[in-house]
């Protein structure tokens, strides 16, 4: 039998084998250490357990996630653990001692992804495509390293895919009677609790809260209202009416496979405006209101009674700048600067509304526009319908768990670049996108479901 | 597809009769269901991984029934079995549930709820590379990263084609893993001539000799006629150095000079001892009994230098596996490298021990290599042998970790290259 060279990896070697680097496993007797992750593909608010096993003892070791966003760009975290004295890590039981994130964090690898250095600035990890998962490449390297001095350094790997959409959710496009959407049903035959989902002023059709509304078992209707190809009108300014929003409240509440007295609607950012709005318009009765960070009132100036806007531009003396350049829109979301007409009346409100607040909010007057709410409720006696959710160190952009905030991110590009600071500190606002998805979903059952 | 899912009915209103279903269409478009039966408690909740299930194809806490239990439609042809063959998609399983205890016709009923579960033999990552040098019918699965990863040579049985399941499963699991046909193979179709022991040896050194795999750790799993080779190539071959072997409903009854060809031959000279049961089943079990005690029949176990694993079914209908086992442990106490021996023996478990969660078949059509089709007994009633395909592919999985991943290794050589 031919003698292969072989290096004893008894631990007296330690410092020889770290001088050696990645050729020692290539050349040893033993196999590399194995990585899972369980399971390999789940719902992106699914935690996923991450073990390394057969690593040597008590030893510095990185563990690193790495991905590719739809446009390409990379994104990556790691964090630094020493092994165990069995040679294992295991990312629901040991702390991270730096890197992306710090502590026990399961999950820190997922909402703890930057884009990589080099990359373009002002990125934001957004799915457009929701019937295609996040393939995320996880691996465990020798040392406390950066993802960048490690390339090809890998001691294993295991790969992971995280959906937006179950299988057997039903992704139906809508653009029917004026509306532009998108509506998911869950598998099954229903009926189905339903939601009407509604984002900000950044416009297009983001589908992805209402695919995972759909895994959860609710019939969910990503509605478009602003900047759409297929909506009606001149660029920047809100051309749908009160009425657009009552046919897609509608065509909710009367789909076959809905039931018609279990609808809710949830909006952010100017999606609260639309949503509270609406709510209190006749025709449209919803069993509860989500509401993260947005105003009572329109922040760009109503051009009809039926809701429609002026161009967003035309209020932009009032977007700041601060002294790094960076707009937000605080101050003409703060009730006090909010168009009068507009100015939701909240006393009329009959259904449950829970307000996700974050404290942290650099683009909205959230704090002072969820004060607003809580005081007109009491006021009415309605306190038994309010909730609040308040967030300290949470930004803007209070999302689905387990995807990384972005703090700032590109707001335009013509007629020149600008950037919009959102807030946000990367862990807190990680633990309140965890906690009030959790919370949003009690919220949903027990109002649409008991 | 061996990971465990938990099935929750919630919001029913208290202890309300259900039934909860399975269906699946396997690549024959032939239809499989499950069922059992419950009562939601007083919250209205349903959980099959901690209720009973009072009937129906499986009773019991059953956490996964829903998918061991899978039978044939009602009006099926009989003697089917669910085999996938194309492991690049995943096994569909449509979950609902029905008001009531039903039974039958759950085509014609609107179900209350459903869900449908993808179950998958390929993880994410996990690469798929079809091996023709050398005329090997074969597929290596790779897991993801760099490796050098741990390897698996792994045969099937008398009913060839090339087998990717089990390998697919043991490369999630983190071993590089290559599926043989060696009953099947090209060269075989062609010519009529069965492969020799060069074939085994070449499927051998394409693990040996793969810049991920690491060459020194390499094991042989085997089921049914896939043990007879493991035997050979373990104790006879010069090219083999396993570091471990299982071999599961299988036996050591074979002519030890010659190849697969001197082998079907022993068989083909026994089979007047072929049986059958009262609905004319085939039962082969006798072809290789009563253990004989003519050595140059028997591959020398007491010889074998690496740990070995034995999965049998007492009620395999078509091998003597448990005989052999027990003559297997024998002769290694006699030749005292019985330390390298576990025996797993499984009562009321038939010849199929499969991953796990795979319907039990006990009796199906089968072409033998002898192209004569007929409906074989395989036996094992349907819950033993369920319950002993979950546990043997845990302890293989450990056993295959342990002396593969873990220790015990040859020790260091030399220092020359420091």
């Amino acid at each position: 039998m031919r003698l292969k060279p072989c290096f004893n990896l008894h631990r007296n070697l330690t410092g020889l084998h770290r001088a050696v680097g990645a050729v020692r496993w290539r050349s040893s007797c033993r196999p590399a250490p194995l990585l899972t992750a369980a399971p390999v593909r789940a719902l992106i608010d699914e935690q996923i357990s991450i073990k390394g096993h057969f690593l040597l003892p008590s030893s510095p070791v990185t563990v690193c996630a790495r991905m590719h966003s739809e446009d390409g760009d990379l994104w990556e975290a790691f964090a630094h653990y020493n092994t165990n004295a069995d040679g294992t890590v295991n990312l629901s039981r040991d702390h991270s001692i730096g890197g992306s994130y710090m502590g026990c964090e399961p999950m820190g690898l997922f909402w703890g992804l930057q884009p990589a250095p080099g990359a373009r600035e002002g990125l934001r990890l957004r799915k457009k495509y929701v019937d295609t998962p996040y393939v995320v490449h996880i691996s465990v390297l020798d040392g406390h390293v950066s993802p960048s001095e490690a390339q090809g350094a890998e001691l294993a790997a295991v790969t992971a895919e995280r959906w937006y959409m179950a299988p057997g959710v039903r992704r139906i496009e809508i653009r029917q009677n004026t509306l532009v959407g998108t509506l998911f049903l869950p598998p099954g035959p229903g009926p189905f609790p339903a939601m009407l989902d509604l984002w900000g002023m950044g416009g297009g059709l983001v589908e992805y809260r209402s695919a995972l509304f759909a895994s959860r078992g609710y019939a969910s209707f990503s509605l478009a209202y602003i900047e759409h190809k297929d909506l009606p009108g001149p660029k920047n300014c809100l051309n749908v009416d009160d009425s657009y929003f009552k046919t897609a409240f509608h065509l909710l509440r009367d789909h076959p496979q809905v039931c018609a007295d279990r609808v809710g609607m949830i909006g952010l950012s100017y999606g609260v405006y639309l949503a509270l709005r609406n709510a209190t318009q006749p025709g449209v009765k919803p069993s509860c209101l989500i509401c993260i960070n947005g105003p009572v009132g329109s922040t760009i100036k109503l051009s009809d009674a039926g809701g429609r806007t002026e161009n967003i531009e035309s209020n932009n003396k009032y977007w700041e700048y601060d002294d790094q350049g960076l707009v937000t829109f605080k101050e003409i979301s703060s009730p006090a600067n909010l168009d009068p007409e507009s100015k939701v009346k909240i006393e009329n409100i009959t259904c449950p509304l829970m307000y996700i607040e974050g404290e942290d909010d650099q683009n909205a007057s959230s704090t002072d526009n969820a004060n607003l709410i809580e005081e007109t409720l009491r006021a009415a006696d309605k306190s038994h319908l309010f909730t609040r959710l308040s967030y300290p160190g949470a930004g803007h952009l209070i999302e689905p768990p387990y995807s990384p905030n972005s703090r700032i991110s590109l707001w335009r590009v013509k007629p020149e670049k600008v950037f919009t600071l959102w807030g946000g500190h990367l862990a807190p606002h990680a633990a309140a996108q965890e906690d009030s998805w959790k919370k949003m979903l009690e919220f949903m059952e027990n109002n649409l479901r008991r | 597809m061996d990971e465990k899912f938990i099935v929750l009915i919630q919001n029913a209103p208290p202890g309300f009769k259900l039934t909860v279903h399975a269906f699946h269409q396997c690549e024959d478009r032939i239809k499989w269901e499950a069922f059992g039966h419950y009562t939601s408690d007083a919250t209205g909740t349903v959980n099959v991984s901690e209720d009973l299930s009072l009937g129906g194809t499986y009773s019991g806490v059953e956490p996964m029934g829903l998918l061991w239990s899978l039978i044939p439609v009602p009006g099926s042809k009989p003697g089917l079995r669910m085999r996938k063959l194309n492991v690049q998609t995943p096994m569909e399983v449509t979950i609902s549930v029905y008001q009531g205890h039903q039974t039958e016709g759950f085509v014609d009923l609107v179900s209350l709820a459903s869900v449908l579960v993808e179950r998958w033999h390929m993880a994410p990552g996990i690469r798929r590379i079809p091996i023709t040098e050398d005329g090997l019918s074969a597929t290596l699965f790779l897991p993801p990263g760099p490796g050098p990863f741990p390897g698996i040579l792994d045969l099937w049985g008398g009913g060839g084609k090339l087998v990717e399941y089990r390998s697919a499963l043991l490369a999630c699991h983190g071993f590089a893993s290559l599926a043989l046909d060696y009953l099947t193979n090209k060269v075989t179709i062609e010519t009529g001539n069965f492969v020799d022991n060069k074939y085994f040896e070449a499927a051998y050194n394409v693990l040996q000799q793969h810049p991920q795999v690491l060459g020194s750790r390499i094991a042989m799993v085997g089921l049914s006629l896939g043990c007879a080779i493991t035997f050979k190539m373990a104790i006879y071959s010069e090219v083999f150095k396993l570091s471990c072997a299982v071999c599961i409903s299988g036996s050591h009854v074979q002519p030890v000079a010659g190849s697969l060809e001197h082998i079907m031959d022993y068989f083909k000279e026994n089979a007047w001892k072929t049986r059958f049961s009262e609905e004319n089943e085939t039962i082969v079990r006798d072809l290789l009994l009563p253990i004989t005690t003519d050595t140059s029949f028997k591959a020398d176990v007491g010889r074998l230098q690496c740990p070995l694993l034995l999965v049998v079914g007492e009620d395999d209908q078509n091998w003597p596996a448990y005989e052999s086992a027990m003559d297997i442990k024998e002769m290694m106490e006699g030749a005292g490298n019985s330390h390298l021996l576990t025996v797993l023996s499984y009562p009321n478990t038939g010849h199929l021990i499969e991953p796990p969660f795979t319907p039990h078949t006990r009796a199906s059509n089968f072409m033998s290599a002898a192209s004569h089709k007929s409906t074989y007994l395989w036996g094992g009633e349907k819950v033993a042998h369920s319950h002993a395909q979950e546990d043997a592919w845990r302890k293989m999985l450990l056993f295959l970790r342990e002396n593969l991943y873990a220790g015990r290794n040859p020790v260091l050589t030399s220092f020359s290259h420091l």
